[in-house]
């Protein structure tokens, strides 16, 4: 099988309810995503936060973000659930994992780059601390402009 | 980075060209695309401080000719303003 997709959920509970109706909610996702082979890698409760307009003529929300990873069919049974509950007022799937793996690909691509460059003028690897910020490209992109 | 810079330095090309292009290097900063220069990889749906400079009052998203984002990352920026819109992070228009 296809390895596990990493997804983030980000739900918003109306400001009315209580501390008990938000944990029940983090509970039945948990036990959703136990259920259907998957795994609850994180929660972070935001907490209350003014919402930019209004939903269900709401001001706030509690804001709470899980991260799991599971597969699709999980994710769509948790969005379905999800629409069902009256207490969560809006809510958000995004898939994470092809995301990171770009980021963590450019981050070291620049690394390496930057460690190459440094190398080829008989620098460290490695930026020291204190050194001047240089910028090489700057008078490449004037000079083309002046001739233009 | 050289090709957002690129970009904005191959804007308004015109038959008074040589004057306007000086002109512009006595008064106008040239635009640099944020991401590319402070290096930022990752423009997430939830760092609404950062996003919330690339919506002005209107709340639209700020287009690329005067913020001098790159390609790339204006694209990015759309769909993480998007994003954070659905969440109420951001709001769809306000006046």
């Amino acid at each position: 099988m296809s390895a596990p997709r990493t997804y983030e959920l980000v739900y918003i509970i109306a400001p009315d309810a209580t501390d008990e109706q938000v944990e029940a909610v983090h509970q039945q996702v948990e036990s959703t995503v136990q259920r259907l082979g998957g795994t609850l890698e994180k929660t972070d409760n935001w907490g209350r936060r003014k919402l930019a307009y209004e939903i269900n003529h709401h001001k706030e929300g509690i804001y709470v973000l899980e991260v799991i990873s599971g597969s699709g069919e999980l994710m769509k049974e948790l969005d379905r659930r999800l629409k069902v509950m009256d207490e969560v007022i809006r809510h958000l799937i995004v898939r994470i994992d092809e995301e990171q793996r770009v980021v963590e690909r450019t981050r070291a691509r620049r690394q390496e780059t930057q460690a190459r460059r440094r190398v080829a003028r008989g620098l460290p690897p490695e930026p020291q601390e204190g050194e001047p910020r240089r910028d090489g490209d700057e008078e490449g992109a004037e000079s083309a402009e002046a001739e233009a | 980075m050289a090709n957002g810079r690129g970009r904005s330095g191959g804007r308004g090309r015109g038959p008074s060209r040589p004057e306007r292009g000086g002109r512009r290097s006595l008064f106008r900063r040239r635009k640099v695309c944020k991401f590319c220069a402070d290096k930022i990889d990752d423009i997430n749906y939830k760092d609404v401080k950062l996003l919330s400079g690339f919506v002005p009052e209107r709340a639209k998203v700020l287009p690329r000719r005067i913020s001098g984002t790159c390609a790339t990352h204006q694209r990015k920026l759309r769909r993480a303003i998007m994003r954070a819109r659905i969440l109420a992070l951001l709001p769809y228009l306000a006046d």
